[in-house]
């Protein structure tokens, strides 16, 4: 659909400024180009014929991170991350789309099993220094004109992949309940392998059984670049693969992964038949970190019940995960924009957090700020992302936390070099990893 | 004119990253938060130093681009829309500099936002005093271009109350500090002028904010009304029972169900109005004032009051208020929103002709305001793609502003003139009027390039200046037919045409003040005006001539049960309410109460050829032009003679007690800090020498219920130190607790008055002691000023004076010396590079230098 279709939206804009509270890109750079106000008063002048399509619109168009804060903060909640992005379609097809990244989009992310093997030779390349443009982000990512300078990135790459590992397939658990349907992003399956493996370990111990799911990428990186046509064959395999699991849940480690599966309905809005299919597997997509607390909260219940203190939840003794809240690790927690505000997990996973012994939470400012990371977004615009990021390490550091968690893991990218640049101690953990986080620790530091 | 050479100008100034100038880029600067018609920018540039700001404001100078400074634009007036002009946007100038909890003032620049700033000085207990409710977006660079209000200004007042200085880049590029962390510097109140100039006068780049500490407790209640008079009749009597609550904001069933329809906020549906009133202060009788409250609303036929249980209670209650503008959203795309203020009393009237009006262009409104303040936003409603219906809302808002200039208000109560209320601004004002204010602008800015035609109405095609018109709604009473006025101008008219000076005064009590003149002046004193032109005891003000004296006001006010909370330090009965004016006088209250400039509503004078000027209202908020009231404020009779000022008074305080307690000056002096900085809410603190120790005096005033427990805290305070308490007492209300004091310091034959920070007064007072003995000294401490009076005073012993209060980060100024000293001294200190910018002003509105030449600093 082209902008006009959109004119209602973009006409509640007041210019009243309130998005301009957290955009992380208006912050950074205090141009009005990147915050919604300006966005939206570019793609008005558009409909209105005063703003012409040319690449003066780029930047506008393609320096926003997606990350939603403008809606969270606009009376009128207009959905300006959907509204760029379908612009972008526009600008894509009216400027035209650069081939790097058609590749990726169209014939390695549908297909694991090629991304694998990619992942498998940029690996190579990089851990051995071999080869100076390859870098494993380059799977993820639309090339863009700062990728050079984002080769630091990643130290060192996974030799292989998670589901070089774990294949698809059904494993049992020790669980006695339900059946689980592991959705492997491919962020957690070629580059947090570590992290992958955690949650598998996880799940494992609380379902009857866990399928490692064939699926391939979500479709979120080919939505972001306003390529609708590409998104929407990602999401139709997905579906295919998820009719034909028997499963309760389908569960993933990637908030980015969640979201967007999450919002599968919404794509194919104008597609009755793939609308119908898709709502019909929404309610059981979650977010590990939902998935988590939930399970901890019935957990929780059941005890309670079984010591008579139903009624008085919270007076009830600690169970055995809980923590006294002043252990001697601190942990802090960065939202990933697709759990807070793309799913609205916030509360859940510091009720995780706070539970586990020996843990002292404590909470950062701007924690729900985007990092600057946005999936491929760091290397399309390298010394911006960093600026977001800067700021982001200055609030890290006001914690002196041990141990930051997160659940996305293009975040953990990101939030990891951001240490490394700024020569700080801490730890990047995706959230799966902290239920045994002594042991990982302990491994780490070998 | 913006060329190439000028944007590579700029670009080597800022850096190229740092210019913009695409067709995109300027479409994305053409607007605000205001509905007026949008215009392209020709530049905009990211300044990141004062020093750059500086040196594109030259080079704009140099090639004569008009410029227009830019926080986030979110005002509501038009102020940041520039015609083909250079943008300076100062969104990178975001830190927050220093923040100084102990004298109570923090440094910020001028592009970090209002939210920040509270943020960061909360850790200290303390908080920034104007809450607009953009405060999360708005840059306190442009809280100060409006002098923005919010909910809780009804208690502390709007921002020009809490901004102590700035350091600002003049039109040609000059960097200036104008006044600075210490109270009341000679000269012209320039930054009381700045507060409120829209940028049209500088660009501020740093600004010194007066931090406030947070006070112990507070209640948050909602009034249910089923009729919006009942609502109004609730505030009038809240306020007149003598609570100054901490906000009483109003929303009608319009914007309740807009609210409620958005995220729900507990809000009824069904009623007509609901006001949300909360008030702070001790714990002790905070519940009984929240009961009073209670009881008052009940009596004026309110439903129901509701008192929020908790913090997430409160929360939701103002989460509703602050979005109200934006929930607008819910009933229609968009809206324009009016903010004239009316007198409280009339606030029914108000709100029925803002219902006609909106009935006559048919565009919906909803109204959410500052009740207590009488400061209406109605918000009409309309879709901005449909010409015709902007058009209506356009009429519709000029039809408000009628009504409120009618009912004796004001065009804008906050959100500032800009382009959008240019032309209304002859509803409340002379052609004689504007035209002065026009003269201040060029006086600061002679090639009219800071955010040009702006402000003030254009004059008609091919003339200089406007006519000189009556305005064409608001009737002034007094003015030049009050008593005692004609002559006056008479004599005034004749001195210009034959170029000879003239001294005005009051009874002679301080006509020594300021330099010694060489030239021979007439006086004109304003003994005649001497009535009292307006006395509203239910809106709270007063309009007294110049000549009625202090004594004779408060014995009118005691009537009433007000008062002027004011008590200059060295007036006496026979002072008249005029010299508090030309001189700025105040006592140790100002701490609590403020000074003048924080009570005076409007004024009217008469300037140099003879003539009226109005300045400012009777309304409790106004920012429609640049702020009159305050440049005259404190100028000495050198700009015009004040004829009239109307105040807003207060209900007297129930009783008015004082604590004291002696002990070493250290120990007094370390009490002193901590008391003044506490949320104790003294109202004022001093200490004297007495015998071979010092005394420290607390006073403190208000309610029965609330005073005893301050003195019993005060006390506590004063022992922990290991001061000796001595005993508490009640003071007269019109004397306070410190006339015996002041009296003896005015003995002596010299007598200065040095300001400097909390945190260096006893320093600065010991330094000075090393330099002369001072033979009586009173060191007010909350106010960091220092009275002392000398039995003599050489030149060198002042500028060495000087010196040391300069260091403290302060001024001096000498109130009273030998005629001999006085004739070889400036006895405003050294030189202030911000006195250049009165003496411009000064220069343009007496150019014939005919009121009191000689006397200003500098000794112009
Ligand atoms: C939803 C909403 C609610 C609002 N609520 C309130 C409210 O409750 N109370 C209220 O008073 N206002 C309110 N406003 C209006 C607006 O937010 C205020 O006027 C605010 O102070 C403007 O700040 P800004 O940073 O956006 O300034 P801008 O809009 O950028 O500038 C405002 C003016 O100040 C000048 N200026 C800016 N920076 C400087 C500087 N450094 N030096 C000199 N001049 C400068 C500009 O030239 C311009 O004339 C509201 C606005 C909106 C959209
Ligand atoms: S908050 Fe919403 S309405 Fe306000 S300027 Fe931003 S996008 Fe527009
Ligand atoms: S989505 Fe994020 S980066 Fe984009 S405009 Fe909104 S707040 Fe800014």
């Amino acid at each position: 659909m082209t902008v006009s279709a959109y004119y209602d939206d973009i006409a509640k804009c007041n210019k009243c400024g309130f998005c301009h509270v957290a955009c992380p890109i208006f912050r950074t750079t205090g141009h009005e180009s990147g915050v919604a106000r300006g966005r939206l008063a570019l793609l008005r002048g558009i409909i209105e014929k005063r703003v012409e399509w040319n690449e003066e619109l780029e930047d506008p168009l393609f320096t926003c991170l997606g990350c939603g804060a403008c809606t969270t903060n606009c009376f009128g909640k207009i959905p300006t991350t959907d509204l760029v992005l379908n612009a972008r379609a526009e600008y894509l097809d009216k400027i035209g789309k650069k081939p790097a990244h058609r590749l990726l989009f169209e014939h390695l992310l549908p297909y694991p099993k090629r991304l694998h093997v990619a992942a498998r030779a940029v690996a190579l390349g990089k851990n051995s220094g071999a080869s100076k443009v390859a870098n494993a982000l380059g799977l993820l990512r639309i090339f863009g004109r700062d990728l050079p300078k984002a080769e630091g990135m990643v130290d060192k790459l996974p030799m292989s992949s998670f589901r070089g590992t774990v294949k698809p397939g059904v494993y049992p658990g020790t669980g006695d309940k339900l059946k689980i349907g592991y959705f492997v992003g491919c962020g957690m399956d070629v580059i947090q392998v570590q992290a992958g493996k955690a949650t598998f370990e996880v799940l494992k111990t609380k379902a009857k059984s866990v399928t490692v799911m064939d699926n391939c990428c979500c479709g979120l990186p080919p939505y972001t670049y306003g390529d609708l046509g590409n998104t929407k064959l990602l999401a139709r395999k997905n579906l295919d693969v998820f009719e034909k699991l028997d499963v309760d849940l389908i569960v993933t480690d990637c908030s980015s992964c969640a979201s967007f599966l999450k919002k599968y309905p919404k794509i194919f809005k104008d597609d009755e038949r793939d609308a119908a299919r898709a709502n019909k597997e929404l309610p059981m997509i979650k977010d590990v970190v939902e998935f988590l607390y939930a399970d901890e909260q019935d957990g929780k219940k059941s005890s309670d019940e079984a010591a008579g203190s139903y009624h008085d939840a919270h007076a009830s003794a600690p169970q055995q995960l809980t923590g006294t809240g002043k252990g001697s690790v601190i942990v802090t927690y960065h939202d990933p924009c697709h759990a807070v505000r793309g799913q609205g997990i916030k509360d859940e996973s510091r009720g995780i957090l706070k539970n586990l012994p020996g843990v002292t939470f404590k909470e950062m400012a701007e924690a729900d700020w985007c990092c600057g990371g946005a999936g491929s977004y760091a290397l399309t615009h390298y010394d911006l992302s960093q600026k977001v990021l800067d700021r982001k390490m200055k609030n890290l550091k006001d914690t002196d936390a041990d141990i930051l968690v997160t659940s996305c893991p293009a975040c953990m990218i990101q939030l990891a070099y951001g240490i490394k640049r700024h020569g700080m101690k801490t730890k990047v953990f995706h959230i799966s990893e902290m239920l045994d986080y002594q042991e990982q620790l302990k491994a780490r530091q070998q | 004119m913006i060329n190439e050479s000028f944007i590579r100008s700029m670009e080597e100034i800022v850096g190229k990253e740092y210019v913009k100038h695409s067709k995109a880029d300027m479409e994305l600067y053409s607007y605000d938060a205001s509905v007026v018609p949008t215009d392209m920018p020709g530049v905009v540039v990211f300044p990141g130093t004062t020093e750059e700001v500086a040196r594109v404001l030259r080079e704009a100078h140099r090639a004569g681009v008009p410029s227009v400074s830019r926080g986030f634009a979110t005002n509501l007036s038009g102020g940041t829309i520039s015609h083909s002009g250079v943008v300076v946007a100062l969104s990178r100038l975001n830190e927050i500099l220093e923040i100084h909890p102990e004298s109570r003032y923090a440094v910020v620049h001028t592009g970090v936002t209002n939210l920040e700033l509270q943020e960061a000085v909360a850790p200290f207990g303390m908080f920034f005093a104007p809450d607009p409710a953009s405060q999360k977006v708005s840059t306190i660079g442009g809280n100060v271009g409006e002098n923005s209000g919010g909910p809780r200004c009804l208690k502390y007042g709007v921002t020009s109350n809490h901004i102590l200085g700035m350091k600002m880049v003049t039109a040609d590029g000059e960097i200036v500090d104008v006044a600075g962390p210490a109270f009341d510097p000679p000269g012209y109140d320039l930054r009381g002028l700045m507060v409120g100039s829209e940028g049209c006068l500088g660009v501020a780049t740093e600004i010194i904010v007066r931090i406030t500490p947070k006070t112990e407790s507070v209640i948050t209640m909602l009034a249910i009304y089923d009729e919006i008079p009942h609502a109004a009749r609730s505030v009038s009597e809240i306020i007149r029972a003598g609570i100054v609550p901490l906000t009483l904001e109003m929303m009608d069933n319009t914007i309740i169900k807009a609210v409620e329809m958005g995220a729900p906020c507990g809000y009824p549906q069904d009623a007509a109005a609901v006001l949300i009133i909360e008030v702070e202060g001790m714990n002790a009788g905070l519940q009984e004032q929240a009961e009073k409250i209670e009881e008052i609303c009940m009596a004026t036929q309110c439903r129901e009051v509701r008192t929020a249980k908790n913090q997430a209670e409160r929360d939701l209650l103002w989460k509703g208020r602050r979005g109200a503008f934006g929930a607008i959203c819910n009933l229609s795309p968009n809206y324009l929103v009016n903010d004239g203020c009316v007198l409280r009393s009339r606030l029914p009237e108000a709100l029925e002709g803002v219902r006609e009006i909106s009935e006559k262009y048919g565009r919906p409104v909803g109204n959410v305001f500052h009740a207590g303040d009488g400061n209406l936003h109605p918000l009409l409603m309309f879709d901005s793609r449909h010409p015709e219906e902007l058009e209506q809302a356009h009429k519709a808002g000029w039809g408000i502003m009628e009504v409120c200039a009618e009912l004796g208000g004001t065009i804008s109560g906050e959100h500032g003139v800009g382009h959008e209320k240019q032309e209304a601004m002859h509803m409340i004002f002379s052609g004689n009027d504007l035209n002065t204010q026009q003269d201040v602008k060029l006086a600061l800015d002679p090639d009219n390039l800071l955010n040009p035609g702006k402000v003030i109405p254009l004059p008609p095609e091919g003339q200089r200046r406007l006519p000189p018109s009556e305005p064409t709604i608001l009737r002034r009473p007094g003015g030049a037919a009050a008593a005692g006025v004609k002559e006056a101008m008479g004599i005034i008219k004749k001195a210009r045409s034959e170029k000879k000076a003239v001294r005005f005064a009051g009874n002679g009590t301080f006509n020594g003040i300021g330099n010694y003149s060489e030239t021979p002046a007439q006086i004109v004193d304003s003994l005649q005006m001497s009535e009292i032109i307006e006395y509203d005891n239910d809106n709270q003000f007063i309009t007294a001539g110049a000549g009625v004296t202090l004594a004779a006001l408060q014995v009118k006010l005691g009537e009433k049960n007000q008062w002027l909370p004011i008590r200059p330090s060295y007036f006496t009965t026979d002072s008249t309410t005029g010299s508090i004016v030309a001189m700025a006088a105040v006592g140790p209250e100002r701490v609590s109460y403020g000074g003048p400039r924080d009570m005076l509503l409007g004024l009217q004078y008469i300037d140099s050829t003879g003539s009226m000027v109005s300045a400012g209202g009777k309304v409790m908020k106004n920012v429609a032009g640049y702020d009159m009231t305050r440049l005259l404020n404190g100028s000495l009779g050198t700009l015009g003679l004040i004829t009239e000022a109307t105040w807003k008074v207060a209900t007297r305080p129930e009783t008015c007690r004082m604590v004291a307690a002696v002990g070493s000056h250290e120990k007094c002096y370390a009490a002193a800090t901590k008391i003044a900085n506490s949320n104790l809410l003294a109202v004022s603190v001093t200490m004297v020498p007495e015998a071979d120790n010092w005394k420290l005096v607390v006073g403190f005033e208000g309610l029965q219920i609330v005073v005893p427990s301050q003195i019993k805290r005060c006390a506590e305070v004063m022992q922990s130190i290991g001061l000796a308490v001595s005993g508490d007492s009640e003071y007269p209300l019109e004397e306070g607790c410190h006339t015996g004091a002041f009296e003896k310091i005015w003995q002596s034959p010299f007598v200065l008055q040095a300001d400097v920070i909390i945190a260096r007064v006893l320093e600065c007072y010991l330094d000075l002691e090393r330099i002369v003995r001072p033979d009586q000294v009173l060191l007010d401490v909350a106010c960091a000023r220092i009275h002392a009076g000398f039995v003599d005073l050489t030149a060198e012993q002042w500028k060495k004076i000087d010196s040391l209060v300069k260091r403290c980060q302060g001024h001096v100024v000498v109130l009273k010396a030998s005629e001999a000293f006085r004739k070889s001294n400036d006895v405003f200190g050294s030189t202030r590079p911000e006195w250049k910018l009165s003496h411009a002003i000064k220069g343009v509105l007496d150019p014939d230098r005919i009121f009191a030449p000689g006397i200003l600093p500098g000794r112009v």
